[in-house]
């Protein structure tokens, strides 16, 4: 699904230049769970917002789902996005002027989907999500791990073949925490892949293969049995 | 999909209550300024647009070449219509309307009023303007002689709501038959009319009808199709030049150039001609107007990008998150638009309530009739509907542009977008700002500038005393025949100081003519002001002599034979000096009908004070007083200090004896004077008005730009506040800024303000000297209310705990 060689992205300042990621080469196959771990600076969220096609890399060769997207416009970029691509971060970034439901139709409605579908899609992953009697609240009058489950329901509205998670648990307390690692892994079971950075030895258990960077390259690749 | 667009935007209006305050209200404060101004300025460009073909009539005018400065005279010689009418293939019609600025006493049976604006017009008026006829008809209404057209409201009030076409009414004594009634619908009109009556009725001399030099008629020419009216004017002077002067005697020769005046320009483009009636509209004020609408435009517009840039900092993550989820940056900067759309539509529609609840006053103000009724004027609404969409895509799509840029790696990651993502919007916003406050110092200059130079007009020593003089005109042939023991009786009145009776009180119309000064045997006509006047009008006005004597009912021949002139005829007739000038001759061509080549010749008895008899746009011209009965048509009764009441009780009484039949219509000289300057008076309240509005709506962008500043800088302060910094250092590091661009502001302003308001004073003969103190006002004034708008954020920010501030990152 996803195949990156010797790829490069350099941070200029004025004065200092910083290779944030440096050679890094990589496969994820459909549906796998992979976590990418590290100390902080090490590259990881870097390595997350190119391969969710938020970020340009510098060098290197990436490819999406078959197609190389290394140098796609933003244009072609978002079209993927939007079509293929969950996000979960860690401060669920929900919009706040918008509903829970609101929330979560919103990659929908981006998409084009008529309304009577959209009710039935958002109402579905609600449910699924146990988050379905707050339709209704705004994000601030919800707790933490409520959140998170909003922000869960609104990656995976669309059925994204491809989530990324970027320290989805980092938030929340560990019962919370749990639970949306048992919602990541569900959704794993059900064909999505799903790549989570993480600073948590106890979420990246979750995940099938770990990889593990320092300062920009690649250094420990290891499976969990 | 605008769904979600409008509920996102309607619940950020609600969660950023004061944010939209400040911008709608801004938005929507300088909407209605600009509306009003707008259907001021539209009215004034309707007047006369409701004539038929009106495209095709110009008004002829003249310029006089003889005199020192040019001067513009609205009537001409009544030999041009008649010429252009014969001669000329290209003129289809003319008329001509005779300058008498009478008051005409009207009369049905025992119903008498005093009526002004009475027109003495061609038969062919009616052609040339074919108004609405309430009863009657236009198509021979002015053939007979005695004929008369009425004003609705003239007709109301001697004949009701009944039909008057065919009855009798007198006009000063002479019978006329009510020939049609006009509709009360001539508010766009240029001319007055409350009658109109054909020139035969006048029963003018033929002879004087085929003169070149007597300046007594408002010409009109209506135009074949197609012709070009430039090409006639250039035909007229030939004609003038080459087929009329050879056959003049020398003395009367024409010197005047003659223009086609297109009628669409008479109301607004006539300000500066003499002897005209027409209503008038000043097309400087016009434009000035335009451009402070336009003005006050634009600072509210910037107030919006402004606030809406500054506030983008919090919209950050959300463009962030939509952009992760998918959105393109179309679809984004299409929910921006439809965002400020919606806010300028909320401000349209406020401005709206606001501009139809303010046009009453508006209306009082200005004399006119101005209405803004969106259902019987759908062109409003479009304007309206236009207005929306325009002022909310200008201003919506800068903001715009910025929030669709941002990138969801940069916004999403840090809790607070920093400065450095606003970088480049920095300066344009600083930009922004600089130009409002250079709008709003040069409005506060001008209106500094008019505000002195109005009060200069107002309270200039004119050389004569004004106060407690009451002024009305003389009525009925009695009071005519007995004027001097009319005068008598007032002067008996306890309470009056003194009367005069003559022609030629300051602020009224004086009469301009020749006089003739022999110098070195040969007979010198120069152009003067000739105040006709009596033994009191000196004292009256309490003019001063410079050398000489006052008249003097003593002297036998003061009245035949001698002149007193004013310091500026000392000059223009060259005698040097005062003293020079007693002695010296003069010769008159007196006003007489029927020995139009009499001559009164008579010596300079004495020499007044140069004083202003005229509004202060014209410069003194030399004046010669003289005593002449025959023009004994006004009075001016100089009244004691205390107890007018019952001194214009008495003079009211005295006038009773004389004019039993008439009341009498007095006024008060000094109002006379300062109805002179009713147009510079009024720019005067107006720049007043929306050079508040706009200073106004630019602080409302300030203070909301303040607040993010404050807002923005928190860490900054925090830290600073740990290491010591006091609440001053930091109102003033935050302050310092905002003045920085209120100074750059006055950089620009001034040479601006200082140019238009020169051109602007130019206008005057007398006018004050560019007062500097106004440009050092405006600049502190501009800087004091952005240091006070600022300010208040400033010290909110500085007097925060900084612990919570550095938390809170």
């Amino acid at each position: 699904m996803i195949k990156i060689e010797n790829l490069e992205k350099i941070y200029r300042t004025e004065e200092v230049q910083t290779k944030a990621l440096n050679n890094v080469s990589l496969t994820v196959n459909e549906g796998e769970f992979v976590a990418i771990m590290g100390p902080s600076g090490c590259g990881k969220s870097t390595l997350l917002n190119i391969l969710g096609l938020l970020d340009e890399p510098d060098g290197g060769n990436f490819s999406f789902a078959g197609t190389e997207v290394a140098k796609a416009a933003e244009r072609r970029r978002a079209e993927l996005r939007k079509k293929h691509i969950g996000f979960v971060f860690q401060s669920f970034n929900l919009i706040e002027e918008l509903t829970v439901f609101e929330n979560v139709e919103l990659p929908l409605i981006y998409l084009g989907v008529g309304a009577a579908e959209r009710k039935e899609k958002v109402a579905k992953v609600l449910e699924k999500m146990q988050i379905m009697h707050r339709r209704n609240h705004f994000p601030q009058q919800l707790s933490g791990g409520q959140q998170q489950r909003v922000a869960v329901a609104r990656a995976v509205v669309n059925s994204p073949s491809l989530i990324l998670a970027d320290e989805p648990t980092g938030n929340l307390d560990s019962s919370n925490g749990n639970e949306v690692m048992e919602l990541l892994t569900e959704l794993n079971e059900a064909g999505t892949t799903i790549i989570m950075v993480t600073h948590s030895e106890h979420d990246a258990r979750y995940a099938h293969r770990v990889i593990r960077l320092l300062d920009g390259q690649v250094v420990l690749e290891h499976a969990h049995v | 999909m605008f769904k979600n667009y409008f509920l996102v935007a309607y619940r950020n209006l609600i969660r950023h209550k004061g944010f939209s305050f400040l911008n709608i209200a801004g938005l929507a404060l300088g909407l209605t300024a600009c509306l009003l101004i707008g259907l001021f300025v539209h009215d004034e460009l309707q007047f006369d647009k409701f004539v038929p073909q009106g495209d095709q009539i110009y008004r002829i005018y003249s310029e006089r070449t003889k005199t020192e400065t040019p001067e513009t005279l609205a009537p001409v010689p009544p030999m041009y219509a008649t010429t252009m009418k014969q001669e000329f293939p290209e003129v289809e019609q003319t008329t001509r309307i005779l300058m008498e600025s009478s008051v005409d006493l009207l009369e049905v049976g025992d119903k008498k009023i005093y009526v002004e604006n009475g027109l003495i017009a061609d038969s062919t008026f009616f052609e040339i303007f074919p108004l609405d006829f309430k009863y009657g008809s236009a198509a021979h209404a002015l053939d007979a002689p005695m004929s008369m057209v009425l004003a609705e409201d003239v007709a109301k009030s001697f004949f009701g709501d009944e039909n008057p076409v065919g009855k009798q009414i007198k006009m000063n004594k002479t019978s006329f038959v009510v020939k049609g009634v006009l509709q009360n619908n001539l508010s766009k009109f240029h001319l007055k009319v409350n009658s109109v009556i054909p020139l035969s009725a006048a029963q003018l001399p033929k002879e004087r009808m085929k003169k070149w030099g007597w300046h007594q008629f408002f010409t009109y020419v209506k135009l074949r199709p197609g012709t070009d009216a430039q090409q006639t004017q250039a035909k007229l002077r030939s004609y003038v030049a080459e087929k009329v002067n050879p056959t003049l005697p020398e003395d009367d020769k024409v010197t005047d150039l003659s223009f086609l005046q297109p009628l669409h320009e008479v109301h607004l483009y006539s300000a500066n001609f003499k002897y005209d009636s027409s209503v008038k509209g000043n097309i400087t004020y016009v434009k000035a107007l335009g451009f402070i609408a336009a003005f006050i435009l634009l600072i509210a517009g910037f107030n919006f990008v402004n606030l809406s840039t500054a506030k983008s900092m919090q919209r950050a993550k959300e463009v962030g998150i939509r952009k992760t989820i998918g959105a393109s940056r179309e679809q984004l900067m299409l929910q921006f638009l439809s965002e400020t759309v919606l806010l300028t539509l909320v401000s349209v529609v406020l401005a709206t309530v606001l501009t139809a609840l303010l046009l009453p006053s508006l209306n009082t103000f200005t004399g006119k009739t101005m209405t803004f009724d969106l259902l019987t004027n759908p062109g409003l609404l479009g304007v309206l509907v236009l207005l929306t969409v325009v002022v909310g895509l200008v201003a919506g799509f800068y903001p715009a542009l910025v929030l669709s840029s941002f990138q969801p790696v940069k916004v999403l990651k840090s809790a607070v977008v920093t400065d450095s993502v606003f970088g480049r919007v920095q300066w344009l916003r600083h930009g922004l700002i600089v130009v409002q406050f250079a709008l709003s110092v040069f409005l506060i200059v001008c209106a500094l500038v008019v505000f002195r130079q109005v009060s200069y007009l107002h309270n200039k020593d004119l050389g004569f005393n004004r106060d407690q003089i009451m002024f009305f005109p003389m009525r009925g042939d009695n009071m005519n025949k007995h004027y001097d023991t009319f005068k008598n009786e007032l002067q008996q009145v306890p309470g009056v100081a003194s009367a005069s009776i003559g022609y030629g009180f300051p602020g009224d119309q004086v009469a301009g003519d020749g006089i003739i000064v022999p110098t070195n045997g040969e007979d010198k006509e120069k152009g003067v002001t000739q105040l006709m006047v009596d033994y009191d009008y000196l004292k009256t006005l309490g003019l001063q002599l410079v050398t000489g004597r006052d008249f003097s009912q003593e002297m036998k021949t003061d009245k035949d034979q001698a002149f007193i002139i004013n310091e500026t005829a000392v000059k223009e007739l060259g005698f040097g000096t005062p003293d020079k000038a007693l002695g010296q001759t003069l010769k008159w061509k007196v006003w007489n009908n029927k020995n139009p080549d009499s001559l009164k010749i008579g010596k300079v008895i004495g020499v007044v004070k140069d004083f202003h008899y005229k509004s202060l746009y014209d410069k003194l011209e030399p004046a010669v007083l003289q005593i002449f009965p025959g023009a004994y048509w006004k009075v001016a009764v100089k009244l004691k200090a205390d107890n007018i009441g019952s001194s214009v009780e008495g003079v009211k009484q005295v006038w009773a004896k004389f004019s039993p039949e008439s009341p009498i219509e007095y006024k008060f000289l000094d109002n006379n004077f300062d109805q002179m300057y009713k147009a510079e008076d009024k720019l005067k309240s107006l720049l007043w008005i929306f050079t508040g509005i706009a200073i106004f709506v630019g602080c409302l962008g300030l203070f909301g730009l303040a607040t993010y500043a404050a807002e923005r800088r928190k860490k900054e302060i925090g830290i600073r506040k740990v290491l010591g910094a006091s609440v001053g250092s930091i109102v003033s590091l935050l302050s310092k800024e905002f003045l920085v661009l209120v100074l750059i502001a006055a950089v620009i302003a001034f040479p601006a303000a200082w140019l238009a308001m020169s051109r602007w004073l130019q206008d005057f003969a007398y006018r004050i000297d560019m007062p500097l103190w106004a440009f050092l006002a405006a600049g502190l004034t501009a800087a004091a209310v952005a240091f006070l708008t600022v300010g208040y954020q400033a010290v909110r920010a500085a007097t925060m705990n900084p612990v919570n501030n550095l938390r809170a990152q």
